[in-house]
């Protein structure tokens, strides 16, 4: 285990390149410093002691940015953009833990996850930049816009009651257009959470498609994420039939992306963050109330997808947003009126 | 060690004479008037994720704002990291065991006010008049049968698994932190640490190396000191003297 303090001395380690001879692959960036110099000093993460402070000669790690099961990312300065002026040469750079990275096909996971983000050219999907292996350290990575802004459940703690109408329909119309995009391209998120969507200074961005998947034809030769090898999910937004059967479809997104819906309407998940089947059999979905600011047009679509059943969850992410801008079609029968 | 205005502040963090990794996390920003040990809890997986997500975060809230703005966004974030670590994070099916979290025990000073703020059994000593005072009283099972029970300290220590924490953060729906202010004097020493620093020392100690002039001294104390037992579990800590 490495001492900080040994590695560490003047607590500038963490933000700079390090101050002794660079490696070859080095020399290009080696006059870049850091524009603003954070004044902390952080202990090093040891779970990632083995990750040097710049990746593949170009990429130099600063910070912690999100930490899970799998993956952390970090916020990054490009070095080779910065030398030539870049004005914001940052990146978010995701790399595999270090007990993840050891399995066979964890840089075959990561680099799904690149190229499924790569296809969907939305203004609501993340924009990935590239797939990187650093063979010094035999890491691979991905980098990414760098969004600055709140994810959703950093806003759900500043907001505990939940988001008046007017503000909720400027998050979950651009969430539920993403949604409806990547589906109609054939990819599933799979992983439909708050913490997975942001709302940046440039709008609602929704990212981290690690646990997803393209439909069968599309993107055809891509290694799929063996669901029988390798389940995962976020509890309170795991549809039914993905913890019961790890059957990931549309429709689970849709589950997901409606809780999220319901929990910033109300500040309430709508099952007490329980994992939906338990929900299911705890009988929560009899007595679901409407969240009192949602326009009352909005909450025959939420429902539906509230559906543990997949049979009754019939609804897709366009009709969801359809319903929710008001210009639906569904669901059908509402059109049909009688004459008199 | 770090030197702004009155303050100074020396920190460090070691995995150890046992373990391989070092769950433990320090923040050290006397230009910010704020220092934190994070201690990533044992035995589950990615301790050392929850305890670095503390200190990162801490790191990046706004520095604008009076004391009490400052405190409060101190207070949302760890209940944001909450949420996070409780009730975000993916899980694998694999591993069931996936609970992740942190103790936390933050201080935050400006001018003559000082306020800890924590979770967990990470503690604030405060060295003031020649006299070792505990500023945080521990969340964990051991302090809760001193409480309930009127044990005493060793009877405490003898219960099995009397080290089991009562709060963390990432430990359960609803974070309660607990927050303690005071008014700073001259001459005031703090100390953050985590049970791997504390649990080693005697509190005469603890006490002698805060009496030590510069909060390097200190620490190097209490490390020495520290290191030269069995030193099982990971040590942080953090000095900081007026």
């Amino acid at each position: 285990m490495t001492d900080p303090l040994q590695t560490d001395p003047d607590g500038q380690a963490l933000v700079a390149p390090p101050d002794d001879d660079p490696p070859s692959d080095f020399t290009y960036y080696a006059f870049a410093q850091s524009k603003n110099r954070e004044p902390a000093r952080l202990s090093a993460p040891s779970a990632f002691s083995t990750m040097p402070d710049v990746l593949a000669g170009r990429y130099c790690i600063e910070r912690l940015l999100g930490a899970g099961g799998m993956g952390a990312v970090y916020r990054a300065r490009d070095l080779l953009a910065q030398q030539y002026g870049d004005p914001d040469p940052y990146v978010a750079l995701k790399v595999l833990n270090e007990d993840f990275a050891e399995s066979p096909d964890a840089s075959a996971v990561l680099y799904s996850e690149f190229c499924l983000t790569r296809y969907l050219r939305h203004d609501n999907v993340l924009r990935v930049h590239g797939f990187h292996v650093d063979t010094a350290c035999e890491r691979a990575f991905i980098t990414m816009e760098l969004m600055r802004g709140l994810t959703l459940d950093q806003l759900l703690c500043e907001r505990p009651l939940g988001l008046p109408w007017q503000e909720l329909r400027q998050i979950v119309l651009p969430l539920l257009d993403a949604l409806a995009y990547a589906h109609g391209c054939g990819v599933i998120h799979g992983d439909v959470k708050p913490s997975n969507v942001m709302l940046s200074e440039n709008g609602v961005r929704l990212f981290d498609f690690g646990l997803g998947r393209a439909e069968e034809g599309v993107l055809p030769g891509l290694p799929h994420l063996s669901r029988e090898r390798f389940n995962a999910w976020t509890p309170g937004y795991a549809a039914p039939e993905l913890l019961e059967y790890g059957q990931l479809s549309a429709s689970a997104d849709i589950y997901a992306v409606a809780c999220v819906i319901y929990e910033l309407a109300s500040g309430k998940h709508p099952f007490r963050h329980l994992p939906s089947t338990q929900a299911r059999d705890e009988h929560l979905h009899v007595g679901l109330q409407a969240p009192a600011r949602l326009p009352k047009r909005c909450w025959p679509a939420l429902r539906t997808a509230l559906a543990f059943d997949t049979g009754d969850r019939a609804i897709t992410a366009g009709q969801m947003r359809d319903a929710f801008t008001g210009s639906s079609s569904w669901p059908w029968y509402r059109k049909i009126r009688p004459s008199w | 060690m770090a030197v702004v205005g009155h303050w100074r502040s020396a920190a460090r963090t070691h995995a150890g004479k046992v373990r391989e990794r070092n769950e433990d996390a320090f923040l050290e920003c006397p230009e910010q008037g704020l220092w934190v040990v994070a201690d990533g809890m044992g035995g589950h997986q990615g301790g050392d994720i929850a305890s670095q997500m503390i200190v990162a975060s801490l790191a990046e809230l706004p520095l604008h704002g009076n004391f009490d703005d400052r405190l409060i966004g101190i207070r949302r974030c760890l209940h944001w990291l909450n949420r996070r670590l409780g009730q975000e994070l993916t899980v694998n099916a694999g591993r069931q065991d996936s609970i992740i979290g942190s103790t936390v025990v933050a201080l935050l000073m400006e001018e003559n006010r000082a306020a800890c703020v924590w979770a967990g059994d990470s503690r604030c000593y405060l060295w003031r008049g020649q006299r070792l005072y505990q500023l945080s009283r521990d969340h964990s099972l051991q302090q809760q049968l001193i409480d309930e029970r009127q044990m005493n300290a060793r009877q405490a220590r003898a219960h099995p698994g009397g080290h089991a924490l009562t709060r963390a953060v990432g430990a359960a729906e609803q974070l309660t932190l607990e927050v303690l202010e005071l008014e700073v004097f001259a001459g005031d020493a703090f100390l953050l640490c985590s049970d791997g620093l504390y649990q080693g020392l005697s509190s005469d100690a603890l006490g002698h190396a805060l009496s030590l002039a510069l909060p390097a001294m200190a620490l190097k104390r209490l490390f020495d000191d520290a290191l030269r037992g069995a030193a099982r579990d990971n040590l942080t800590a953090v000095v900081i003297r007026g």
